[in-house]
């Protein structure tokens, strides 16, 4: 009897650890951060950094503003979300809903396999493919511009966006369906009346997630973007986003320079805006619930 | 004399729905067979019988939902209001809309009440634009299954939140909407306690004067109180369809006695 407690007593600290060891892990990281990037503001202006036009690091004397790689990572996502969402939104749709038994699971495990492939490989297909063709098309002298990134960013967005979201709809009770089908709904009607509104939390959350990864990820866009630290003029122009940066500099930064704390403050603005995503994703959550 | 003067009133009843010979196959089992009757127009017909007798799959062949179940073969003619439901060209979606369905798990859809009971208006394409209408429409069909008082004030809150009971009346009232003939009520009471079970059974009486209503059951006190006629099925066969108080009181066939008397259960 004493033994089965002292069992359930380890069992249950040892779920108690872990749940608290994740959400002290993000903590120690945001404080890693902040603690490397404030040192930065001693020498320079917050506002400076944040709506600063220039980013001359090296220069003398260097100049810290990433107003231009906020708005070339904000302007990737854009894209890559305007191309993700709704071809990945109608893909889980087709899966769930549409796809005949086996053609679903081919369809499922494809996507799968989409989501296997290392960022840097998806890097250099696009490469030797988007951005010639974009020179091509546009007639403009270089195709590595933002909109080469949002392409690539958009298929490494897209299982993300397929797969949660396809659960979404899957687990929308079989009642639903029936009901809607039952007053004579069509299935299209049935679909975007009934199913869609039933999962659509998960369906916004299959998107803020997918979002989440396009503004995290680096070697893609660092491959793709042409990474010119300038203010962006256009989708058709060469960018440079917040993560290429750190990942660019970071090996010439010396260690303890306000170049490294830079780089560091830039990690704060990431966290900051992913942040900002999964808090939205969570408000329009609980938003529907109610 | 007197049982032939009973006969004839019956004969003079209209059928609204007629069977004949359907047979119904999930894949090699046969789940129907052989159902010919006839259902009155404007009346409750009860469907009784064991778990598995196949009532729930005949009310099915009356929307066509057995369509959904992959490996469902139906033969036979169903002829409602004349025509033939199950011939090809049937027009589904207008077919459902004639014969609506109450399930035996409340399932209004997770949206507001309104939009639950409007749902049928908006699929079918009826005064979308006139949203006046829709509110006078949305009354309506509240009232009709007494919910408008106690719902008025809370339109917009979603129907999901609701007890089971208004739930499963938010689930009538949206069919009503699209003007429906026939309501098929697959167990609509088995989710619920006693209480709201008998406010259930007491809107069928109401909903009776303007709806004919096919009823499945396996509470048989419940088709005895609620019913017209009653029909009592067994491993997918129709043994006994007749006035529901001759079947409780006086069954002729001894399948029937059986059940009835809770020799079978």
């Amino acid at each position: 009897m004493n033994f089965r407690r002292i069992k359930e007593f380890f069992v249950e600290s040892a779920i108690k650890i872990s749940g608290i060891a994740s959400i002290f892990i993000v903590a120690l990281i945001f404080f890693f951060l902040l603690k490397e990037g404030v040192l930065l503001f001693k020498t320079e202006k917050i506002t400076h950094f944040i709506f600063g036009k220039n980013w001359y690091p090296i220069s003398d004397p260097p100049d810290f503003g990433i107003l231009p790689l906020i708005l070339g990572t904000l302007l990737v996502t854009l894209g890559a979300a305007l191309i993700a969402v709704p071809f990945g939104v109608a893909a889980a749709i087709y899966i769930s809903e549409v796809a005949p038994g086996k053609l679903k699971e081919v369809l499922k495990s494809g996507i799968e396999l989409l989501a296997a492939i290392p960022s840097v490989v998806l890097g250099f297909i696009g490469m030797i493919t988007i951005v010639p063709w974009m020179k091509i098309i546009f007639k403009i002298p270089t195709g590595l511009t933002a909109f080469s990134g949002s392409i690539v960013l958009a298929f490494m967005a897209m299982p993300t966006i397929v797969s949660i979201a396809e659960d979404a709809l899957h687990s929308v009770p079989k009642a639903y369906k029936e009901g809607a089908y039952a007053l004579g709904a069509t299935k299209w009607q049935t679909i975007y009346r009934v199913v869609l509104p039933a999962a659509s939390s998960g369906v916004v959350a299959a998107v803020m997630l997918g979002i989440g990864r396009v503004v995290g990820e680096t070697m893609a866009v660092m491959m793709l973007t042409g990474n010119s630290p300038s203010m962006p003029r256009g989708m058709l122009y060469p960018v440079r986003t917040l993560t290429a940066t750190i990942a660019a500099e970071m090996g010439e930064a010396v260690q303890g320079g306000d170049h490294y704390y830079a780089l560091f403050a830039i990690g704060i603005i990431l966290f900051l805006i992913t942040f900002a995503i999964n808090i939205t994703a969570d408000l329009v959550i609980h938003r529907k619930r109610q | 004399m007197i049982i032939f003067q009973e006969d004839s009133v019956k004969a003079m009843d209209n059928k609204i729905i007629h069977t004949e010979n359907v047979d119904l196959y999930y894949g090699n089992f046969h789940a129907l067979k052989n159902i010919n009757f006839s259902i009155a127009e404007k009346k409750i017909t009860a469907m009784i019988g064991p778990s598995g007798c196949g009532k729930s799959t005949l009310l099915r062949v009356f929307n066509r939902m057995n369509d959904l179940v992959e490996g469902a073969r139906v033969t036979g003619e169903v002829k409602i209001a004349g025509q033939n439901i199950l011939a090809g060209n049937t027009d589904l979606l207008n077919l459902r809309k004639k014969v609506g369905m109450v399930f035996q798990r409340p399932n209004p859809f997770p949206l507001s009440i309104f939009e639950n009971i409007v749902f049928g208006l908006k699929i079918h394409q009826m005064y979308q634009k006139n949203k006046n209408k829709l509110m006078e429409i949305a009354e309506q069909s509240l009232k009709a299954v007494l919910l408008w008082d106690e719902l008025k004030n809370k339109l917009n809150h979603l129907a999901t939140n609701l007890s089971l009971e208004q739930q499963q009346k938010i689930c009538i009232a949206r069919l009503l909407v699209v003007k429906p003939e026939i309501l098929l009520m697959d167990e609509p009471c088995s989710a619920l306690d006693p209480i709201s079970t008998a406010r259930i059974e007491e809107l069928m009486q109401e909903l009776k004067k303007d709806y004919t209503i096919v009823i499945v059951t396996h509470n048989m006190q419940q088709a005895a109180r609620v019913s017209d006629e009653t029909g009592y099925m067994l491993l997918g066969e129709l043994v006994e369809f007749g006035d529901t108080q001759r079947i409780f009181t006086a069954p002729t066939d001894r399948r029937t006695e059986d059940y009835i008397t809770g020799r079978l259960g």
